[in-house]
């Protein structure tokens, strides 16, 4: 209803009139009560407010239009300049260019990139004319096409293939003795009637005129409806366990609308759950059924007038509201039409005015949304905002006890917790790992000093404990990696070098025995 | 299988004819010789190929061909590639009632450089790989499909026409495919030449036991793979593909006479493939061809192109050169047609009688090396000799001869051994069950024959044609021999 423009005052808390234009009201007898012309503020979208002329002021609606007095003046176009040149011949190309928007010259052939030559020599192959007799049999039939077929039937077909040469190729002197009269003529030749003509339905179709969805001579109807179980297009996921109906995902309104009223029986769906053809179905027909009494709502407000049309929604105006009544009315109290239904809109009142203007929510207008189920209601425009669902209704002096199971123990234990959770040992685990850690070091050393007694020499042994501890730990793969430890260790290089020297080795033997090249880096100083 | 590898530096064959100047590029050097139609004659230009399905033939000199039996072809044909991006310059497709056939539109002066007169995409074509793994270009066969297997069955070294058939058939069914609508422009099952279509009495008709034999062992590995694959219990995606074997052995016969094989570059993948190419096999054979297909990598676009310093004359049948160096007996059972000019086909005498070669050569001014030999005529003008053909130059090859460098050769020598060659080519005419006028008649009284019979009775006719022509060049050399 809302979006009816119609011309329509409307009365709000105060008496408001919106005048459009200060002309009309500089026409009118009874200005003084439209001074007040008040343009703009309008409630947003709501209204559209056309000052309704009545016929005696039309006339003078009419623009003034411009008129010049000499009808028949041509003018001389006269410039000051001299046109510039639009073209030259261009001393690059020898050839007329334009003045204006040249391009470059395009490079020759010879500078083209690779490939372009022949991309335009494809490209300026000309299209093939010419239209085929046959046509193509998509793999069933090879061979169909050709002119000459088998031998069999050659002697006619050679004639018929003779006959059937495409006209438009070079032959034409054939084709211009056999055919003179049909290309020369001067008669039309019509198309005689198809033999079957619409009727009925497909007529109606053809046509364009309004027809049912489906030709009711066709149409059946619909037998054993399944359920939505049965239906092979029911795609429904099972609900998963969830803890409340609310986290289910929500219908569109449309479908629930078209649920709704399959259910009241208004419409007969294949199923229970309509499917998106069904959906887009009453969509598109819920459209053009509301265009359609849109049309004629207002169609009825120009017949019958704007006071007979409002009085609908005014119950205690009981006067008599057809036109010519307005008319007398006015003729006696020169009333016009506004005043008139400004005074008729005085006798409503607020329920129906919201009833007219749909802003209640709580007054359903909508007859089948006054029928729906709640939990279609629900599904559609959610629940109470305030107490969704049963559950939540609260009792408001309830006090209510906040109290958990440890009740009497306020504060946690933080040190159990923590425990619990191994981000705490005790003091004697504690004491236990350092004692573990401890054992291991004074292994260490019992084994260092078992090699500090096993050197003979008198080397320093300062570099000493830490690199080779670690060293006799890992055996021969650091000893090599690390060959400053090697240098700076003679007992174990003892060790690696004493098959050395015992074999004398050729260089490729030494090579291959070696590690890398730094083993042949001998320190001299050490060498004895 | 032929393979025409381009290379880029054709061998040349000069002739100082001005007129029919054959220049080859390929890989394997030709003979080129050309027609003695001089300029003085002003003789009608022999039609040397004739259009048959969809290769042509030397047509001996005797029959010729009448223009007017040339339609060009349906606008749709070259509509279908021209829209796929296939182009085709100056170059018309005519049908004639032996088949569809490429011509000149306009005349082409000799030129340096090869021109284009076709150049087909990659889409257009079929293209199996020659060997393992087989790819496919384009790749139509989706997989999982039950083709697949079949073409993996197959025996890799020898089952080539097995695969491209299955690749055929597979293409006609596949929806969307070019096959499908080009599949009506090739010989129909009636009309194809190939003879796995032959029937027995066709293979009778041959006269000659080792080509019927070969045949029939064709066409039963064919038969043979058909119902293997092709059993009932197949699933209808296969089933549906052929039906009945006739058909399938129509794609064979396809496959084989229609199949181009050549090295492919794609991308960095080099690979020999062989290729169902659809304009391209429209193309007719020739012994002297004046095209060669050379693959353009760079869009993946095969070319047809004139060879390089050929003129063409308007109507020219282009022409390319199936088989190289190959008897006739080859070409029959590959492709379905015969010549009777055939310059390698080969005759096998028991005899010793050998003659001197340089002679011969000298009297038919045949020149060039043996495996390239050319009628020359030019310089020593031969006034309207017109003898001078394939078969000759066959002769050349075949008939036992010797040479030994300034030898002369000694007269009486000669002439027995003429008359002795000419005495087996009788003997061996007279082995054949009919001669050649009785095949010709036959042929003539038969317009509607089968296409295999019609073959079956040419191939016999030009077996004896040549032989007869030999007969006929030891005849001429005997009486122009200088002593």
């Amino acid at each position: 209803m809302a979006s009816v423009s119609a011309t329509w005052l409307y009365q709000d808390r105060g008496l408001r009139v919106i005048a459009s234009a200060d002309g009309f009201v500089a026409g009118k007898p009874y200005s003084k009560n439209f001074q007040s012309s008040f343009v703009g503020s309008f409630p947003a979208g709501i209204l559209q407010v056309r000052l309704r002329l009545s016929n005696s002021q039309r006339r003078a609606l009419l623009l003034p239009c411009i008129k010049c007095e000499k009808e028949d003046e041509s003018f001389k176009e006269v410039s000051v300049e001299r046109p510039p040149y639009y073209s030259y011949m261009d001393s690059t190309s020898g050839q007329l260019e334009p003045a204006s928007g040249a391009r470059a010259s395009i490079p020759g052939q010879d500078l083209w990139p690779e490939g372009t030559a022949s991309r335009v020599r494809a490209a300026r192959a000309p299209e093939p004319t010419g239209k085929s007799l046959g046509s193509p049999s998509y793999g069933k039939n090879p061979g169909s096409r050709r002119k000459y077929k088998t031998s069999v039937a050659a002697p006619e077909s050679s004639n018929v293939s003779l006959e059937s040469s495409d006209p438009l190729e070079s032959e034409s002197s054939v084709d211009t003795t056999e055919e003179p009269s049909a290309v020369s003529s001067d008669y039309v030749v019509y198309e005689t009637e198809p033999d079957q003509e619409e009727t009925g339905y497909g007529l109606d179709k053809k046509l364009g005129l309004p027809h049912p969805f489906v030709d009711p001579k066709v149409k059946k109807p619909i037998e054993n409806p399944l359920t939505s179980e049965e239906l092979w297009w029911n795609w429904k996921k099972p609900e998963k366990e969830q803890w409340s109906r609310w986290q289910r995902r929500r219908p569109d309104a449309e479908t629930v609308f078209l649920k709704a009223m399959a259910e009241t029986g208004q419409v007969k769906l294949y199923g229970e759950l309509p499917t998106l053809t069904e959906t887009s179905l009453y969509r598109a027909r819920r459209h053009l059924f509301k265009e359609e009494r849109v049309r004629a709502e207002q169609d009825r407000l120009q017949r019958i007038g704007p006071i007979a049309y409002y009085s609908e929604w005014v119950k205690a105006w009981k006067r008599d509201t057809s036109l010519e009544a307005v008319q007398k009315h006015f003729e006696e109290t020169g009333e016009d039409e506004n005043t008139q239904l400004i005074e008729m809109f005085s006798h409503q009142t607020d329920r129906e005015y919201r009833i007219m203007m749909g802003t209640d929510i709580r007054i359903p207008r909508d007859p089948l949304a006054m029928r729906m189920k709640e939990d279609q209601i629900k599904q559609i425009w959610g629940g109470d905002p305030v107490y969704p669902t049963v559950n939540y209704i609260q009792d408001p002096d309830e006090v209510i006890d906040f109290r958990g199971p440890d009740f009497h123990e306020p504060t946690p234990s933080m040190l159990a917790y923590l425990k619990e959770h191994g981000k705490i040992i005790s003091r004697e685990e504690l004491e236990k790992i350092l004692a573990n850690e401890k054992t291991e070091e004074l292994e260490m050393t019992d084994v260092d000093e078992a090699m500090a007694r096993a050197v003979d020499i008198g080397e320093d042994d300062d570099e000493g404990e830490d690199s080779d501890v670690e060293v006799e730990e890992e055996a021969e793969e650091k000893i090599t990696r690390n060959w400053s430890v090697l240098k700076s260790t003679p007992e174990l290089r003892k060790s690696k070098g004493k098959p050395k020297k015992e074999i004398p080795l050729s260089l490729e033997e030494a090579v291959d025995d070696s590690e890398n090249l730094t083993d042949f880096l001998l320190d001299f100083e050490e060498e004895d | 299988m032929a393979s025409s590898l381009p290379l880029h530096h054709p061998t040349h064959c000069f002739t100082s004819n001005p007129k029919l100047k054959n220049f080859h590029h390929g890989c394997s050097p030709r003979p080129s010789y050309s027609f003695a139609t001089d300029t003085q004659n002003h003789a009608k230009p022999i039609r040397a190929t004739t259009e048959s399905p969809p290769y042509p033939i030397y047509q001996p000199p005797q029959v010729e061909e009448s223009v007017s039996e040339l339609e060009p072809a349906d606008p749709d044909f070259y509509k279908i590639g021209y829209v796929r991006s296939m182009r085709a310059y100056g170059i018309d497709f005519k049908e004639g009632p032996d088949g569809f056939g490429v011509y000149a539109a306009k005349d082409v002066e000799p030129l340096r450089r090869a021109r284009v007169i076709m150049e087909i995409p990659l889409e257009l074509m079929l293209t199996i790989s020659q060997k393992l793994p087989w790819m496919f270009f384009p790749d139509i066969i989706p997989i999982g499909h039950p083709i697949f297997d079949i073409i993996n069955s197959t025996n890799p070294e020898t089952d080539w026409d097995l695969r491209l058939a299955c690749l055929l058939l597979y293409a006609f069914d596949r929806e969307d495919n070019f096959w499908q609508l080009y599949g009506d422009f090739l010989p129909s099952v009636e009309e194809c030449t190939s003879l796995l279509l032959a029937t027995e009495e066709d293979l009778l008709e041959l006269q000659d036991a080792k080509l019927a034999s070969a045949m029939r062992e064709q066409q039963h590995r064919a038969l043979e793979f058909w119902e293997k694959n092709w059993h009932s219990s197949v699933p209808l995606k296969i089933k549906r593909l052929a039906r009945d074997p006739e058909r399938f052995i129509w794609a064979v016969g396809i496959a084989q006479s229609r199949c181009i094989s050549m090295q492919l570059r794609i991308g960095a993948l080099v690979q020999d493939s062989n290729m169902l190419i659809p304009y391209a096999d429209m193309l007719n054979h020739s012994f002297q061809p004046n095209c060669f297909f050379h693959w353009r990598f760079k869009d993946r676009m095969l070319e047809v192109m004139i060879n390089a310093g050929q003129r063409i004359r308007k109507g020219d049948p282009m022409t390319v050169d199936y088989l190289s160096g190959q008897k006739n007996d080859m070409f029959m059972q590959r492709y379905g047609f015969s010549s009777s000019v055939n310059p390698w086909d080969v005759i096998q005498f028991r005899g010793n009688a050998r003659i001197h070669l340089d002679s011969f050569l000298s009297v038919f001014n045949i020149s060039g090396l043996p495996e390239e030999y050319y009628h020359n005529t030019g310089r020593l003008s031969n006034d309207g000799d017109t003898f001078v053909d394939g078969a000759v130059i066959a002769a050349a090859r075949t008939i036992p001869t010797w040479s030994d460098g300034d030898v002369p050769p000694i007269p009486s020598m000669e002439r027995k051994a003429v008359k002795e060659l000419q005495e087996e080519c009788q003997q061996m005419l007279a082995e054949f069950p009919t001669t050649s006028e009785q095949d010709q008649k036959i042929l003539d009284s038969m317009p509607e024959a089968r296409r295999t019979l019609e073959a079956a009775i040419k191939y016999r006719l030009h077996r004896k044609l040549f032989i007869e022509k030999v007969i006929q060049a030891l005849e001429i050399y005997q009486e122009r021999i200088l002593f």
